[in-house]
C-alpha cells in the first residue's frame, strides 16, 4: 500500500504566533508546503503557510510567481520518488518500469497541448527550456533572431549572451496594450532569420499573445518560432496543432501546481535544436542527464489539471473573480482592453508598489510588485517601459494574481486591505512633497 | 509593520526636513510639533520604496513622545533593526534617517531650546578625523558630547564634491560617529547662509579684482557665529572644535595661538573670531601632534581616520577656479597681460582667474626674467605682470582692523602657514578700523582681499584684510 496523505489537518496547530497546518504523512509529519520531518516538534520548528486551509495565515495571490503545489500531483509523482526509482535507461524490472512510467507521462504532456510524443524534451525547469529553444538555434556562424521586447529574462538575457557573440538581436515592439506589435514584426522577421521569439502571455501583465498570427508571420518567412509559454499553461489553452511551421514552447511545472526544476520544450521545432547539455544522449541527445521521471508524471498531472476537461470552467470562474477584484478596487488596469489571462491583474495603484506589496504582506496578503527595488534603485519593469508606462507609474504597479484555489472571499479581503490602506498612503504621499 | 498612523504634516510645524530625488526619486518628509524640547507630533510624509517608508514610519513612532536630543541620538544601525529593514535596503533607510535629522536640525535652527545640563559639551564636527577624535575624547571624559556639523553648499558641479568638508557624506559620517557612542547629533542645513555670508562675497571679491580668502571668513566667523548660536539653545556652556590652535587668556581676553603642532597650525585661519565667542570655546587638539591623534584614531578604528581631508576652498569640490567662477556667473573675457610700463605681452583667458605672486601658466616673457602677476586690474580686465622683485613688500595697507591686545611689535602672515615677518602695526587715527602694517623685511605674494593676522609670539594680537 502506498503512502497516504491527508492534506488538511482537521484542527489547526497554532504555531510561533500564528494557526497553520501539520500533516501526518506515513509516520512522518508534513508541513503544508511539503517539509517532511521525523518528529512534530521538527514540524513544528520549521512552519510553512497551508494556502488552502481555512485556517492558514496568509491569502496567496501570487499564484504567476509560483502556484501552491496541488495535492494531486504531488500524490501522482510521489511513487516514483520512493519505490519506483528505476532509471529508465536500465533494462531490468525497475528500469523498465520507469521507462513506462515516462514514456506514459510523456504522451500524455503531449496530447495535452497537440503535440506528439517524440516532440516532447524534459528539462530541468523553465529557463532551462528557454535557454535550449535559443540557444539550440545559435547554430554556425552567427545570424540574426527577432526577440520581443517583453520577454522573460530567461530568453532575454539569453539573446543577450549572443548578441556579445556577435549575434544580431532585433528587438519586436509592443503596442501600449502590451501586445506584440504584429505589423512592425511583419517588417522586422527576415528568411533566413534563425529565429524569432515571443512570450505566450506575459508574467507580468498577463497579456496575451496573438501566438496564431505571429506563427503565420514566422512560418510565411520559414523562420522558426518560440513561445515561452511557462506563464500561459496556468491560465490558457495551448494547442499546439493548429500552429503552422516550426514551432517550439516552453512549459515549468511549478506555474502548475507541480515542482520547481520540471520543465519542457515541446514542438515540431525541436528535431532542429541542437542540445546544450551534453552525457549520456536522453530526451532524444537534446537533454541529456538521468530522467526525472517523478518530474516527467508531475508535469503531465499538472496539465491534466490546468489544460484538462474542467479547466475551462475553472479559468473562467477565475477570470470572473479578477473582474470583481479590479472593478471593485477602481485602479488603473493594465492591458484591460485586450484579453489577459484569467486571474491576472496588474495594477498602478499611484503609491510605490514594493511598499503596497509588504503593506498586503504585513497584513497576510501575499501579492508582488511589478517592479523591484535593487540596491536603492527601483528599476521600472521593462516590459512597462515597453509599453511607454512612465517610470512613476510602473515603479506603482501591483501584481494580483489568481489561482484555481482563490475564493471570493480572498477578494473580499484584498478589497477590505485595500480600503483601509488607500487613505493613509495618500496621506503619506501627499505630506512627502 | 509599517505603522501608517503618523503619516502626514504638523499644521505649523517646529521643525521640518526632507531627503530624496536619485535615482528612484524616493521623497521623505519630517514635521516636528515641540512642546519645550518635547517631541509633542512627529508626522511622516513618504513616497518612497518599503524600505525607506517603514524606516520612516518607525522613525516616527520611536521619537514622538520624547526628548528632542533623544530623537538625535537615532541613527541608521537603530532603524534597520527597529523597523526590520534587510541589509539590502539600509541605502533606502537611510533617506528616511536624513530627512529624521534634517528636520532635527531644523528645529534647533528655528530656535528650539533643550534644558540645559552643566556635564553637555557640544562638539563642532567634519565628519574627519579630529572632531572625531575631539568626540571621543569628550565622551571618554564622561561628558554627554552632542555633535554639531553644518552642512554647506558646495558647488554640485564641482569634479569631486564629495571632497568638501561639508558634504553630506561627511555630516553622515559625523552623524554616525556621534550614534556610535550613543551621543546625539544635530546637522544644520546652512546652505543658503554658507552661500550668502561665504560664496558670494568670494566671488564678488574675485570680480572686483581681489583674491579673498575664504576659509578665513567661514571659520573666522561664519562656522563659530553659527555653532555658537545653537551652543546656548543646546544646553550647553561651552563647546569643542578639533583645530590645531591654543587659547591664550591675556588681561582676561582669550586670544588664539598657533598650535604646538607647528606644521598643522590653524590660528591663521581663526583670527578673525570673536573673542567673545572664543569664551566658550575649547581646543583640545592645539596641545597635540597631528600624526599622534590620527595613530590614536587608527588604534581606535574610527572610520573617520582614513576620510578625505578637506582642503582649502572646500566649496571648489577639487575643481579649478575659473571654472567655478564662471558657473558662478563670473564673466572671463581674454584681455591683455602688461608689464608695468603698459607693455603688451601677451593675453590672457581672464584676468580673474589670477592670483598676484603667480607665475605658472602665464605664457609670456620680458627676455630672460621670470615674470610673475602683480596685481590684477579688474576694471580694465588686465593682468599686470613684473619681476619677483617687484612682489617684495614692506608696507601692507589693511582695512576691518581688529586690535585684541596692544603691543609695539607684530609678526604678520598673510597667509596660513607663513613665515611671519616683523614689523609694527600703524592704525588709522579716523577710526574706521584701517592701518598699515610697517615690514622689517620684504614679504611675498600679498594680495589684496587675504587675511593679515599679527602675532605676538605665539598669539594673535590683531588681524585685518589686506586693502592694498
Amino acid at each position: 500500500m502506498g503512502p497516504r496523505l491527508s492534506w488538511h489537518h482537521p484542527k489547526p496547530v497554532v504555531l510561533g504566533g500564528g494557526p497553520t497546518c501539520i500533516s501526518r504523512f506515513d509516520g512522518r509529519w508534513v508541513t503544508a508546503g511539503w517539509n517532511i520531518s521525523a518528529t512534530r516538534s521538527e514540524a513544528a520548528a520549521t512552519p510553512r503557510l497551508c494556502v488552502r486551509c481555512d485556517n492558514a495565515r496568509v491569502i496567496y495571490l501570487d499564484h504567476a510567481a509560483t502556484a501552491p503545489p496541488d495535492p494531486r500531483v504531488v500524490e501522482a509523482m510521489l511513487p516514483h520518488l520512493t519505490e519506483r526509482f528505476g532509471n529508465p535507461s536500465e533494462p531490468h524490472a525497475l528500469g523498465r518500469q520507469a521507462r513506462a512510467d515516462l514514456d506514459a507521462a510523456r504522451e500524455e504532456i503531449a496530447s495535452l497541448v497537440g503535440a506528439k510524443p517524440a516532440d516532447v524534451v524534459l528539462t530541468g525547469g523553465g529557463t532551462e527550456a528557454d535557454n535550449l529553444a535559443v540557444l539550440g538555434r545559435a547554430q554556425g556562424q552567427p545570424g540574426r533572431m527577432v526577440v520581443s521586447a517583453i520577454e522573460h529574462p530567461a530568453v532575454r538575457r539569453t539573446a543577450e549572451v549572443l548578441a556579445r557573440r556577435g549575434w544580431e538581436i532585433a528587438l519586436a515592439p509592443v503596442l501600449p496594450n502590451g501586445r506584440i506589435d504584429l505589423i512592425e514584426l511583419w517588417d522586422l522577421v527576415q528568411t533566413g532569420d534563425a529565429l524569432v521569439c515571443v512570450m505566450g502571455a506575459s508574467n507580468v501583465t498577463g497579456v496575451v499573445q496573438p501566438i496564431a498570427d505571429i506563427a503565420a508571420i514566422c512560418a510565411e518567412h520559414a523562420v522558426p518560432l518560440h513561445v515561452d509559454h511557462v506563464q500561459t499553461a496556468a491560465g490558457a489553452e495551448l494547442e499546439l496543432s493548429e500552429l503552422p511551421g516550426r514551432v517550439t514552447i516552453a512549459l515549468a511545472a511549478h506555474k502548475l501546481g507541480g515542482p520547481r526544476g520540471v520543465g519542457a520544450v515541446i514542438g515540431s521545432g525541436v528535431e532542429s535544436l541542437d542540445p546544450i547539455v551534453f552525457g549520456g544522449g536522453q530526451e532524444g541527445g537534446l537533454r541529456s542527464g538521468t530522467e526525472d521521471v517523478a518530474g516527467a508524471v508531475a508535469l503531465a498531472a499538472a496539465l491534466r489539471i490546468r489544460q484538462g476537461a474542467e479547466a475551462p470552467a475553472e479559468r473562467s470562474q477565475r477570470a470572473a473573480l479578477r473582474d470583481d477584484l479590479e472593478a471593485r478596487l477602481g485602479l488603473s488596469v493594465v492591458g484591460a482592453e485586450v484579453e489577459r489571462l484569467p486571474g491576472h491583474a496588474l495594477l498602478l495603484t499611484g503609491y510605490r508598489g514594493d511598499t503596497v506589496v509588504r503593506l498586503f504582506d504585513e497584513r497576510g496578503i501575499a501579492i508582488s510588485a511589478g517592479s523591484a527595488c535593487a540596491s536603492g534603485e527601483t528599476l521600472p519593469d521593462v516590459t512597462l517601459t515597453a509599453m511607454d508606462i512612465d517610470d512613476d507609474a510602473a515603479r506603482s504597479a501591483i501584481r494580483i494574481t489568481l489561482g484555481p484555489t482563490t475564493t471570493a472571499a480572498d477578494i473580499d479581503a484584498v478589497v477590505a486591505v485595500w480600503t483601509e490602506l488607500a487613505p493613509a498612503l495618500q496621506v503619506a504621499a501627499e505630506a512627502s512633497a | 509593520m509599517i505603522d501608517l498612523s503618523r503619516a502626514g504634516a504638523v499644521a505649523q510645524p517646529d521643525g521640518e526636513g526632507r531627503a530624496g530625488g536619485g535615482r528612484c526619486n524616493d521623497r521623505v518628509r519630517f514635521t516636528l510639533g515641540l512642546v519645550g524640547d518635547r517631541l509633542e507630533q512627529v508626522r511622516f510624509g513618504a513616497d518612497a520604496c518599503a524600505a525607506t517608508t517603514a524606516a520612516a514610519a518607525w522613525l516616527a513612532a520611536r521619537a514622538e513622545g520624547g526628548q528632542l536630543l533623544d530623537a538625535a541620538r537615532l541613527g541608521l544601525a537603530e532603524v534597520l533593526a527597529g523597523a526590520a529593514i534587510e541589509p539590502a535596503g539600509a541605502e533606502c533607510a537611510l533617506t528616511a534617517v536624513d530627512a529624521f535629522h534634517a528636520a532635527i536640525g531644523d528645529a534647533v535652527a528655528r530656535g528650539a531650546v533643550v534644558s540645559s545640563d552643566p556635564n553637555r559639551v557640544v562638539v563642532a564636527m567634519s565628519g574627519g578625523v579630529d572632531s572625531a577624535m575631539v568626540l571621543t575624547q569628550t565622551v571618554a571624559e564622561g561628558h554627554e558630547a552632542v555633535g554639531v556639523t553644518l552642512r554647506l553648499w558646495i558647488d554640485p558641479e564641482a569634479p569631486s564634491p564629495e571632497r568638501a568638508c561639508c558634504a553630506p557624506s561627511a555630516v553622515r559620517a559625523a552623524r554616525d560617529l556621534c550614534h556610535q557612542s550613543g551621543m546625539p547629533h544635530i546637522a544644520l542645513d546652512l546652505r543658503d547662509d554658507f552661500r550668502a555670508t561665504v560664496v558670494d562675497p568670494f566671488v564678488a571679491g574675485y570680480a572686483a579684482g581681489e583674491t579673498p580668502n575664504p576659509c578665513t571668513t567661514c571659520n573666522g566667523a561664519f562656522r563659530f557665529d553659527a555653532i555658537d548660536r545653537v551652543v546656548q539653545r543646546l544646553g550647553a556652556a561651552t563647546w569643542r572644535t578639533g583645530h590645531y590652535v591654543q587659547l591664550v587668556v591675556q588681561a582676561g581676553t582669550p586670544l588664539v595661538a598657533r598650535g604646538v603642532d607647528a606644521t598643522k597650525d590653524q590660528s591663521y585661519m581663526l583670527a578673525l573670531v570673536d573673542p567673545e565667542i572664543l569664551t566658550r570655546v575649547q581646543f583640545p587638539l592645539g596641545a597635540r601632534k597631528k600624526v599622534d591623534v590620527q595613530h590614536e584614531a587608527a588604534e581606535q578604528g574610527l572610520a573617520a581616520a582614513n576620510a578625505l581631508e578637506s582642503q582649502e576652498v572646500c566649496f571648489l569640490g577639487g575643481g579649478a577656479l575659473a571654472p567655478f567662477l564662471e558657473r558662478q556667473g563670473v564673466r572671463m573675457t581674454p584681455g591683455p597681460i602688461v608689464d608695468e610700463d603698459g607693455v603688451e605681452l601677451g593675453t590672457h583667458a581672464g584676468a580673474l582667474a589670477y592670483t598676484p605672486g603667480q607665475r605658472r601658466g602665464l605664457g609670456v616673457s620680458r627676455g630672460t626674467e621670470a615674470l610673475h602677476v602683480l596685481r590684477i586690474d579688474a576694471p580694465a580686465n588686465t593682468v599686470v605682470v613684473g619681476t619677483v622683485g617687484r612682489l617684495r613688500r614692506r608696507e601692507v595697507s589693511l582695512r576691518d582692523i581688529q586690535v585684541r591686545a596692544d603691543v609695539p611689535r607684530i609678526d604678520a602672515c598673510f597667509r596660513m602657514r607663513a613665515v611671519p615677518v616683523a614689523g609694527r602695526l600703524e592704525q588709522g587715527r579716523d577710526g574706521t578700523g584701517t592701518g598699515t602694517v610697517y615690514l622689517d623685511a620684504d614679504a611675498h605674494q600679498i594680495a589684496p582681499g587675504q587675511v593679515a593676522a599679527l602675532y605676538d609670539g605665539e598669539r594673535i594680537v590683531a588681524a585685518g584684510i589686506v586693502a592694498g
